[in-house]
C-alpha cells in the first residue's frame, strides 16, 4: 500500500539561518499513530507543520496520497488542510467564542463561504458538532466560554474542532505539554481511542518517552533536524533514546538542571 | 456513527442571541431613520455640485500652487506656535490641579470629586466652540485660539494626569515613610518620580492633538493656518488649497512621528 | 554573587532623567519664548483687557424662547455624528485588517493601506467638514461623509495596536482548519477584539458629537449654522441658550459612553 504522507528529502531553513531540518525523508502508511520525539529544538514541531504546510520547506517536497502539500495554493491547499486535523499545546481555541462555536470552526474549510463568513451552519454541521463534543466526553460544555474550561478540558475541545474536519490525518503538536500527568494520560488515550475508531494517520510530537512507548505504534526519534531513529515501541529501548537525546536517561538521575 | 439529535440551546444563549439581534436591528432603523428625516440635498443636486466642483478639484490637487509654499508654511508654523503655548500653559495649570483631583494622594476618594467635576465640565466643552465665543469676545487672532486651546487642554491634562497620579504604585510611598520621611518627601521622592514620564508623554500627546486644533481654529477666525485656508476655500482656489494641506499634512506627520518616537522611549 | 562596587559600575540613566536635563530645558523655554513673540500672545492685553471680557459675558443670558429653533438642528447633528460613526466604522474595519501585519493580504498592500491611514489621520475634523462643504453643497452631507472619513481614521489608529497584539494562536488554528482569510478573521479576530473596540467606537461617537456641533458652522449642517446665525445678529441671548442645550447634549452623551464603556470591560 502507498505511503499516505511522504516527505522526500525535506529541508527547512529560517530566515536567519537556523536550519531547522536537514533532510529528512520518511513514508507514514495509513491509520499508523506515529510518535516524534526529541529534544526542544530537534526539529518536531517543524516537521509536523510541513504537513499542512503552515512552515513551507526550502527544499524537498511533502506528499499525500501522492499529491504535493508543499506546492499547494489557494483553495487547494485549503481543501487539503480541511483534511488534516491539528491540535496545539496552548490548544489555540478562540477563548471568547463558546466551545460549541470553536468546534464548529472545524467545519470552515468545507462549508458555503458565504455561510462560513455569517456563521449560519447547516443544522447536520451543528449536530456533527454536539456529537464531537460527545466523543470526547464534554458534551454538556457546549455552550459555555472556552476559556472557562480545564486545559485538560480545553484541549479535547481542540481535538472535538479537529474532528469536526472529518480528517483522514491528525497531527498534534505537544498536545499535552501544558498539561499535568493524569490528564496528559487521559488526553493522550482518547487521542489514540479515537485514531483507532475513525481510522486516522496520527503524528504526535511528545516530550516523554514513557507515553511514547506506551502509545505510539511507531516511534520516530529525531535530533538536529535529522531522524535518528525509527522503529517499534519495543525496538526503543533506552540505548536508542540516548541516542536521540544525546545523554544517558537513568530514572535516579534528574533530568532537570546539571547533574 | 449515528448522529445524535441536537441538545436543545440553553435559555442563557437564547437570550444573548435575542438581545444583539434586536440590538442589529434598533441602530439599522436608526440610520434609516436619520437618513431619510435629514435634510439630506436631492441626488441631481449633488450631482451637478460635483460636476461644478470635483474636476477643478482634482486639477487644483493634482497642482498644488508653489506660490503659496511660503505663506502657507509660515502660517503653519504660527500654528505651531500657538499649540506651543496654548499645550504648556494647560500643563502648568493642569499639574496642580491634577493633584486636587486624584483620589490617592487627598485621603479619601470623595474628596477628589469637585476637582473631577470641574475638569469633566472643561473638557466636555467643545473646544471650537470655546474659540468661537473667544473671538466674539476678544476679537479674531491667535489668543483667541490660544485661550480656547488652553483651556480646553487643562481639562483633558488633568483627567490623565490625574489618572497617572491614582495609577502609581503605593509601594514606594510606603518605603518612604518607613525610612521616617514626611507627606512633603513621600511627594517629591515617591510620586514625582513616578509621575514625570507619563506626564511628559501626555503632554507631547496633547501637543499633537493641539497641533491640528490649532490649524483648525483658524476656520472660525482664532488664528492658524485656518484663516487663509478658510479664504481660499471660498474662493474655491483648489490649487492654492491644495498646497496649504500638502504643508499641513506634512507638518503633521513629521510632528506626530517625532512625537510617537520620544513617547515610546518616555515611558 | 559578590556586591558591585560602586566606584566601578556607573549608574546609566534612564531616557527619562536624560531627557529632563538642562539642555532640553533651554530648548523647551527658548521655544516657549519664540511662540509668544511669533504669534503676539499678549498677557497684558488679556488682563487690561478683562474688564471687556467680563462686560461680554455678562451679556450672555440664555433667551430660552430660541428653543424651538434649536432642537430641529440638534437633532440633525446627532443624527450626522451616528450615522458618520456607524458609517465610519463599517468601512474603516476591512481597511484596518489591512493595514495590520497579522491579518493583510501582501506587503505592499499593508504598506499602502498604512499610507493612506496616516494621511487621512492627519486632516483635522472640521477641515473635511470645511472642504467638502462647498463641493457637496452645504448642508448634512458634508457633515457625514467628513465626519466618516474621520472616524476611519481615528479607529485606524486606535485599533491597530490591538489588531496587531492578539493572541496568534487561534488563527494558526484555523488556518490549519483550511480556513481562509476572511473567516480567519471573522471567527479568530474579531471575537478577540470586539470588546475593545465596542469601547472606541463609543468613545469615538462621543468625539463625532463635538465635532458634528461645531461643523455646520463651515456650512456642513447641524447646529452650528445656527450658531453662525445668531452671532451674526449679535442675538446673544440666542447664543447663551444655545451653548446651554449644546454643553448639556454633550455632558449626556459623554456620561453615557462612559458607563457603557465601562460595562464593556
Amino acid at each position: 500500500m502507498s505511503a499516505h504522507i511522504s516527505f522526500h528529502d525535506v529541508e527547512v531553513t529560517y530566515p536567519g539561518g537556523l536550519k531547522a531540518l536537514k533532510g529528512v525523508t520518511l513514508d507514514v502508511s495509513r491509520g499508523e499513530f506515529v510518535v516524534i520525539v526529541g529534544l526542544s529544538g530537534a526539529g518536531k514541531s517543524t516537521l509536523i507543520r510541513t504537513v499542512n504546510n503552515l512552515v513551507v520547506p526550502s527544499r524537498g517536497d511533502v506528499r499525500i496520497e501522492g499529491a504535493s502539500v508543499t506546492q499547494a495554493k489557494g483553495a487547494d491547499l485549503r481543501r487539503m488542510r480541511s483534511d488534516i486535523g491539528m491540535i496545539f499545546q496552548t490548544f489555540n481555541l478562540v477563548r471568547r467564542s463558546s466551545v460549541l462555536r470553536n468546534v464548529l470552526a472545524g467545519r470552515l474549510g468545507d462549508v458555503h463561504p458565504l455561510r462560513g463568513l455569517l456563521g449560519l451552519f447547516p443544522k447536520a454541521d451543528v449536530a456533527y458538532a454536539h456529537d464531537c463534543l460527545r466523543r470526547v466526553g464534554i458534551p454538556e460544555k457546549a455552550f459555555v466560554r472556552a476559556d472557562a474550561l480545564s486545559g485538560g478540558q480545553q484541549q479535547r475541545v481542540g481535538i472535538a474542532r479537529a474532528l469536526a474536519q472529518k480528517p483522514s490525518i491528525m497531527l498534534a503538536d505537544e498536545p499535552v505539554a501544558s498539561l499535568d500527568p493524569p490528564t496528559s494520560h487521559a488526553v493522550l488515550r482518547d487521542l489514540k481511542r479515537i485514531a483507532r475508531e475513525e481510522g486516522l494517520t496520527t503524528l504526535v510530537n511528545l516530550h516523554f518517552i514513557d507515553m511514547a512507548r506506551e502509545y505510539a505504534d511507531r516511534i520516530i526519534g529525531m535530533r538536529d533536524g535529522l531522524i535518528v531513529f525509527d522503529g517499534t515501541a519495543d525496538e526503543a529501548t533506552d540505548q536508542a533514546f540516548e541516542d536521540i537525546y544525546g545523554r544517558p536517561i537513568d530514572e535516579s538521575k534528574d533530568l532537570r538542571g546539571d547533574s | 456513527m449515528t448522529a445524535a439529535p441536537i441538545p436543545p440551546t440553553p435559555a442563557h444563549v437564547v437570550r444573548t442571541r435575542w438581545l444583539l439581534g434586536i440590538g442589529l436591528v434598533v441602530m439599522l432603523a436608526l440610520a434609516v431613520l436619520a437618513l431619510v428625516t435629514m435634510n439630506l440635498p436631492t441626488w441631481s443636486r449633488v450631482q451637478s455640485g460635483l460636476e461644478r466642483n470635483l474636476v477643478p478639484l482634482l486639477r487644483g490637487f493634482v497642482n498644488p500652487a508653489w506660490h503659496v509654499f511660503e505663506l502657507a508654511s509660515r502660517s503653519m508654523l504660527e500654528t505651531m506656535f500657538m499649540a506651543v503655548i496654548g499645550t504648556t500653559i494647560a500643563g502648568i495649570i493642569a499639574f496642580p490641579l491634577s493633584f486636587l483631583a486624584a483620589g490617592n494622594l487627598l485621603g479619601n476618594a470623595r474628596f477628589a470629586l469637585p476637582g473631577k467635576g470641574l475638569l469633566v465640565g472643561v473638557r466636555t466643552f467643545p473646544e471650537i466652540l470655546l474659540a468661537i465665543i473667544f473671538v466674539a469676545a476678544a476679537g479674531p487672532g491667535p489668543t483667541a485660539g490660544i485661550m480656547a486651546m488652553g483651556i480646553h487642554s487643562i481639562g483633558f491634562l488633568g483627567k490623565i494626569f490625574s489618572d497617572v497620579i491614582e495609577g502609581i504604585d503605593a509601594g514606594p510611598n510606603e518605603a518612604i515613610r518607613a525610612a521616617g520621611g514626611n507627606a512633603l518627601h513621600v511627594f517629591l521622592f515617591s510620586v514625582v518620580p513616578q509621575v514625570l514620564p507619563e506626564f511628559a508623554s501626555s503632554l507631547l500627546y496633547r501637543f499633537e492633538i493641539n497641533l491640528r486644533a490649532a490649524a483648525v481654529l483658524g476656520l472660525v477666525g482664532a488664528g492658524g493656518i485656518g484663516l487663509p485656508l478658510i479664504q481660499r476655500l471660498q474662493f474655491r482656489r483648489w490649487d492654492e488649497v491644495s498646497m496649504f494641506l500638502v504643508v499641513i499634512v506634512t507638518f503633521i506627520i513629521v510632528v506626530d512621528t517625532l512625537s510617537s518616537s520620544v513617547r515610546r522611549r518616555l515611558v | 554573587m559578590a556586591i558591585p562596587d560602586p566606584n566601578t559600575v556607573p549608574l546609566r540613566p534612564g531616557f527619562a532623567s536624560r531627557m529632563l536635563n538642562w539642555s532640553t530645558w533651554v530648548v523647551l523655554v527658548g521655544l516657549f519664548v519664540v511662540s509668544l513673540q511669533q504669534t503676539g500672545f499678549d498677557v497684558e492685553a488679556l488682563t487690561s483687557g478683562s474688564q471687556d471680557f467680563v462686560r461680554f459675558f455678562r451679556r450672555l443670558v440664555p433667551d430660552w424662547t430660541a428653543l424651538p429653533q434649536i432642537w430641529r438642528p440638534l437633532l440633525e447633528t446627532l443624527q450626522i455624528a451616528y450615522l458618520a460613526t456607524l458609517m465610519g466604522t463599517l468601512l474603516g474595519l476591512p481597511l484596518i485588517f489591512l493595514a495590520s501585519y497579522n491579518t493583510t493580504v501582501n506587503t505592499p498592500v499593508m504598506w499602502v493601506a498604512r499610507s493612506i491611514l496616516t494621511v487621512l489621520r492627519s486632516i483635522p475634523d472640521l477641515l473635511y467638514a470645511a472642504i467638502l462643504a462647498p463641493i457637496l453643497a452645504p448642508g448634512p452631507l458634508p457633515g457625514v461623509v467628513a465626519l466618516t472619513i474621520f472616524t476611519m481614521a481615528v479607529l485606524a489608529k486606535l485599533a491597530s495596536e490591538t489588531v496587531e497584539s492578539i493572541d496568534p494562536g487561534p488563527l494558526e488554528a484555523l488556518r490549519a482548519v483550511g480556513a481562509g482569510r476572511n473567516r480567519v478573521i471573522v471567527y479568530g479576530v474579531l471575537p478577540q477584539i470586539a470588546a475593545t473596540m465596542t469601547s472606541f467606537v463609543l468613545y469615538i461617537f462621543e468625539i463625532n458629537v463635538r465635532a458634528s456641533v461645531v461643523i455646520g458652522y463651515v456650512g456642513a449642517g447641524g447646529v452650528g449654522f445656527l450658531l453662525l446665525r445668531y452671532l451674526n445678529f449679535f442675538d446673544w441671548g440666542g447664543v447663551a441658550a444655545l451653548i446651554v442645550v449644546i454643553f448639556a447634549v454633550v455632558l449626556l452623551i459623554d456620561l453615557l459612553s462612559v458607563w457603557a464603556r465601562s460595562r464593556l470591560i
